[in-house]
């Protein structure tokens, strides 16, 4: 396969994302981005065809709307304190 | 070394400021959530401010109204067509790992300030201001409180999605006290937009970048034209978490004095981030093992582009406060220092303008710019704690105007009772006797001075005009300072003459 990407934009945007990658995933994920970035050369395969007018000024008046309930909007969160979501520590 | 030691002739202090503000809207940028302040954390939260996956931001147009506004106070630019887009982060204050702002097409381009400086007029070029959402707030809890040594961090979304205006001067700043004289105009010209609440806390977030240029390196010789190479030559740092515009005045001197203090032990200033830590009254550095920022710009393609630049003559801004100052010298015939102080909040103009529709223009000047602006700042206090009580105000000038007091009572008694006690002013005038005393009681008083005082009688008869000083206070005396000292006077030799 062909350089799409390398190894070294890897480990630059898994660190952007935080993930930690082991030199051999590094490779995997190389290998993959590339399948991945190749598969997206099939759109050219698609035909021209005529799009619908560009929208544009899309906006809403400034009205409140109900927010979620505290319990539902904290409910996914894996850990919670008094309300809050609660994570590890960020610096 | 301190500060005081140092020659500091030879070097040029330059500032650029990135200066956040929370619009006052209802809603949130991106979603219908009150904006309100909670106590509660995550009580005005929804799919779309806390990032939950499918949700789609709708831009509100009261944000766009407000960044409009404040681009036709600055005399900006509104481009044809504007658009939003993703800025990437990895940081839970933003749900969504990206937060939406505007990059190369932002809504307001190239606008000014104009400000006064210790007496001198700048114009400060306002590069950019654009629309983002504002992150939810973080609190790093336990190992002391500290950023870096806290055991877990407690995350809040209530104020994810408050709209936001970032903008973006040129680094037309050398001093300090520059910066703290744009904000508080900016400020004032943001109020009077009523697009932001200088009294919520939080609605104003700066960041400062600052570096120091040897003056020999200044081609122009002109310390306000500064060429980019010499700026790019120059380490900056940037100041950051700065929250009120004396705030960012201490956080720069201190930068100011740090900077300096090391180039002139021959040091170099490392290009950095430092954070203002206003408890201790110094920057530290926030040197991290971050990697260079990344942001990956791209549009937002869930919303559309905007096209909004005959909002521009649609929308109307009411008068600003340099239009007004004008006005006020023209229309009221007002010195510029009277019309500056009488337009340096909306209230105090307001309340002038109502003063001075039913009293002497003058007058309304001296007592509202002077005597109660002069009061209130001398008890560190503002023309919003005078709230609901500006009708006993008005009461008070009208006593003035019609001479039911003296000015003076009005302004060493009155005002102060009011201000110091919270009494009406009718109510002082009562209690202190301040009525002006009628016209017997200032006649007996003449009479009496003059019997009461042969020697100055004869002075005054052999020419001393200045016997007559002598009796005006011995009447004045007799009545308790409520009389008018230039009425004694002409009683007074009303009778000596005849």
């Amino acid at each position: 396969m062909s350089d799409a990407v390398s190894a070294e934009e890897v480990r630059h945007v898994a660190e952007l994302a935080r993930v930690d990658l082991a030199d051999d995933e590094v490779d995997q994920f190389t290998r993959q981005f590339a399948d991945i970035l190749e598969y997206f050369e099939t759109l050219d395969e698609v035909p021209e065809v005529d799009r619908e007018a560009d929208l544009t000024n899309v906006m809403r008046p400034d009205e409140e709307r109900d927010s979620l309930d505290r319990e539902a909007a904290l409910e996914n969160a894996s850990e919670t304190e008094d309300g809050y979501f609660k994570g590890p520590n960020v610096s | 070394m301190t500060a005081q030691t140092v020659q500091q002739g030879d070097l040029v202090t330059v500032i650029g400021l990135e200066v956040h503000v929370q619009l006052e809207t209802d809603t949130k940028i991106f979603c219908g959530c009150s904006t309100d302040r909670t106590d509660e954390p995550n009580e005005n939260v929804c799919p779309v401010c806390l990032g939950l996956p499918g949700a789609l931001p709708v831009l509100n147009e009261a944000a766009v109204e407000g960044a409009v506004k404040i681009g036709k106070a600055i005399d900006a630019d509104i481009p044809e067509e504007t658009r939003f887009h993703r800025k990437n982060y990895y940081y839970p204050d933003l749900p969504k790992n990206f937060q939406i702002t505007q990059y190369d097409e932002p809504i307001c381009q190239e606008g000014e300030l104009e400000v006064s400086v210790e007496g001198d007029r700048r114009t400060v070029a306002i590069e950019r201001a654009h629309l983002e959402e504002d992150p939810g707030s973080l609190q790093h809890v336990g190992g002391g409180g500290g950023i870096d040594s806290a055991e877990y961090t407690l995350v809040d979304y209530n104020r994810a999605g408050t709209p936001l205006m970032e903008i973006v001067t040129a680094p037309d700043f050398r001093s300090p006290s520059e910066v703290r004289a744009f904000l508080a105009k900016l400020e004032e010209v943001l109020e009077y937009l009523g697009v932001f609440d200088a009294e919520r806390d939080g609605s104003l977030r700066i960041d400062a970048n600052l570096s120091i240029i040897p003056e020999e390196e200044i081609e122009s010789g002109d310390v306000t034209d500064i060429g980019a190479e010499a700026l790019a030559a120059a380490n900056r740092t940037e100041v950051k978490n700065i929250s009120s515009h004396k705030g960012a005045e201490k956080a720069l001197a201190y930068e100011e004095t740090r900077q300096k203090n090391a180039i002139q032990r021959g040091r170099a200033v490392e290009q950095e981030t430092r954070h203002w830590d206003e408890s201790r009254g110094i920057t530290v550095s926030m040197r991290s093992k971050e990697e260079e920022k990344d942001y990956r710009y791209f549009e937002e393609a869930d919303l559309p582009p905007l096209q909004v630049a005959h909002w521009k003559d649609e929308i109307s801004i009411p008068e600003l406060p340099s239009a007004r100052r004008e006005r006020f010298q023209d229309e009221y015939g007002l010195n510029e220092e009277a019309a500056s102080k009488l337009t340096s909040t909306k209230q105090v103009a307001d309340f002038y303008e109502d003063v001075a529709s039913e009293f002497d223009p003058d007058l309304a000047a001296t007592w509202v710019a002077d005597n109660l602006l002069g009061e209130l700042n001398y008890r560190d206090m503002a023309i919003t704690d005078l709230e609901g009580r500006f009708e006993e105000v008005t009461r008070l000038v009208e006593l003035v105007a019609e001479e039911e007091i003296t000015a003076k009572n009005a302004r060493e008694t009155v005002l102060r009772s009011m201000l110091d006690d919270e009494k009406a002013p009718d109510a002082i005038v009562e209690d202190e006797g301040l009525g002006k005393t009628d016209e017997d009681e200032v006649q007996q008083a003449v009479v009496a001075a003059i019997d009461e005082n042969p020697d100055a009688v004869d002075d005054y008869a052999s020419g001393d005009d200045g016997a007559i000083n002598f009796l005006v206070g011995q009447v004045m005396q007799k009545t308790g300072g409520s009389a008018d000292p230039g009425d004694v006077n002409q009683l007074l030799r009303a009778e000596l003459e005849g």
